[in-house]
């Protein structure tokens, strides 16, 4: 199988790779960024994308580096965690501060494709693919993350909660390149993530993240984010709200798992189904996920720091 | 990929669907017509390091890396399995590092160093002069058979290469996850965990570098 036919060009930094963006706009041409293409050359071999210039990043130093300092977050000497756009599942995974200090990211590494895909697979090209059954946004919605965006115009940043819109659907615009993806790393010592994988496309069926805040034995605030079984991947904010003042007691995580399809405001979630998995048998499954995701979380977080 | 069942329908999945038509659309009238930029061509030279050999070519953009190898330089160990990056007959070491190769553009590989199946054996010690020497994984799959139809041996070759260079010592556990990325069609599996197992404790076997990012 071979894409559609392209033109292909490498930008050497983030300018030429905006200005090639410019330029094919310009030129009215459909234009893609691609970064590992992990996601995208399988869309574009069975032609449901067919972009006419594809802008590979993978040289932009801009979109390099970060995550070096998460020994400083793992100790709790910062809060903040800056990943550039290009960190691959894999860097991700060989960062051993990081996975201390964030365990339901090495959760997620672990189960998240194959060694071979994590190989290339990029943390900005994650999000930007806006995949309702990725693994790693539903852990990146616990950590609160917010994202950096070049364009022409300057930088912005979003938070990935406003980002995510429906299925393949993003705050992207066609001029714009994500640079860098920010995390806040407090209480992530106390995290988890469990999945129910597709035993073929490795792709969640259900996901869910938790992050369980212990202070005194009680939960000073939890956060919890669920993936597989709606247009996007979603805070259970209902859930959240239980268990904030409440004890890590089972009875209480089940409570609140049960709430794992209810939204901020109190509506159902967009539930959806396909031939491998009905809705609702997708949403039972996040509810038994979010017990054990949040079991594990506060066992974490009631082990302290460092485990 | 999963696509939304319409009877399920509920809060914009209907409108997430037209866009990805209308998307499909513009694709299908676009395309093959309107101006290329100047930077962004549809033939590339690409220069890339296989096997210790430099090699060069002018290829069509969308030419993927294992046709590359496969069709340019008549590297015909590097199979085509599923071409749906899921089976992992493809996977080679780009830049020491097991990718599918099926999912890679041979653009993306330019400057970049390949090893193929063809190319282990000169690794042994760093001794590319020895010519035709069995790496330790080759061998250990020679050892264990841990091949039947041979399909799929060159891609678990390239994974398990990986694998112990990740995990020096790695339990049946780790190899089994490790090797989620490569399908056996015969299901031979037991016998390649076996040779993972044998490569691993082979004093032959070196840990394989990876250049720093």
């Amino acid at each position: 199988m071979f894409p559609a036919d392209f033109a292909y060009a490498r930008a050497r930094s983030l300018d030429e790779a905006l200005d090639l963006l410019a330029e094919s706009r310009a030129a009215g041409e459909e234009a893609k960024l691609i970064a590992g293409g992990q996601s995208l050359l399988p869309l574009m071999k069975l032609r449901l994308a067919a972009p006419q210039v594809l802008i590979d990043l993978a040289d932009v130093a801009d979109l390099k580096g970060g995550g070096e300092d998460a020994a400083a977050t793992a100790a709790g000497a910062a809060t903040d965690l800056a990943l550039g756009a290009l960190t691959t599942y894999r860097q991700l995974q060989l960062n051993g501060a990081l996975a201390a200090g964030i365990p339901a990211l090495a959760d997620a590494l672990a189960v998240l494709a194959d060694p071979q895909v994590r190989a290339r697979g990029t943390v900005g090209g994650a999000v930007a693919h806006g995949d309702p059954a990725a693994d790693l946004p539903a852990v990146l919605l616990t950590l609160d993350a917010e994202l950096a965006i070049a364009s022409r115009a300057g930088t912005r940043a979003v938070a990935l909660d406003d980002f995510l819109q429906g299925i393949y659907t993003t705050d992207l615009a066609e001029d714009e390149i994500i640079t860098r993806v920010r995390v806040h790393t407090a209480g992530a010592h106390g995290s988890a993530y469990e999945k129910f994988p597709h035993p073929a496309s490795h792709l969640p069926l259900a996901g869910v993240c938790a992050v369980v805040r212990l202070r005194y034995g009680l939960i000073e605030g939890a956060e919890i984010a669920v993936t597989g079984i709606s247009p996007r991947p979603y805070r259970a904010r209902a859930a959240e709200r239980v268990l904030a003042g409440a004890g890590p007691a089972p009875d209480t995580l089940a409570a609140a798992a049960a709430l794992i399809t209810t939204l901020a405001d109190g509506r159902a979630a967009g539930l959806l189904g396909d031939q491998h998995a009905s809705a609702p048998y997708r949403a039972h499954l996040a509810e038994v996920l979010a017990i054990r995701a949040l079991t594990r979380a506060a066992d974490r977080a009631s082990e302290g720091r460092n485990q | 990929m999963q696509l939304p069942d319409r009877d399920n329908d509920i809060d914009g999945v209907a409108a997430g669907i037209d866009r990805v038509k209308v998307m499909l659309q513009s694709f299908a009238l676009a395309s093959r017509t309107g101006v290329v930029p100047v930077t962004a061509t549809r033939e590339v030279s690409v220069q890339l390091t296989v096997n210790g050999a430099k090699r060069a070519a002018t290829v069509p953009a969308r030419t993927l890396l294992v046709h590359f190898l496969r069709d340019h330089l008549r590297l015909t160990g590097t199979h085509v399995g599923c071409d749906t990056t899921q089976c992992g007959a493809c996977t080679v070491a780009l830049d020491g590092v097991a990718v599918k190769s099926c999912t890679v553009l041979a653009a993306q590989a330019d400057g970049h160093e390949v090893t193929t199946i063809e190319g282990l054996g000169h690794d042994v010690h760093g001794a590319r002069a020895a010519g035709r020497a069995l790496h330790p994984v080759q061998q250990a799959f020679q050892d264990e058979h841990a091949l039947q139809c041979g399909y799929c041996t060159p891609g678990m070759v390239m994974a398990v290469r990986q694998l112990i260079a990740d995990t020096p010592d790695p339990t049946e556990d780790e190899i089994r996850h490790a090797l989620a990325g490569n399908i056996c069609r015969c299901t031979g599996y037991q016998n390649i965990v076996a040779a993972t197992l044998r490569a691993a404790r082979s004093p032959a076997t070196e840990p394989a570098t990876e250049p720093e990012e």
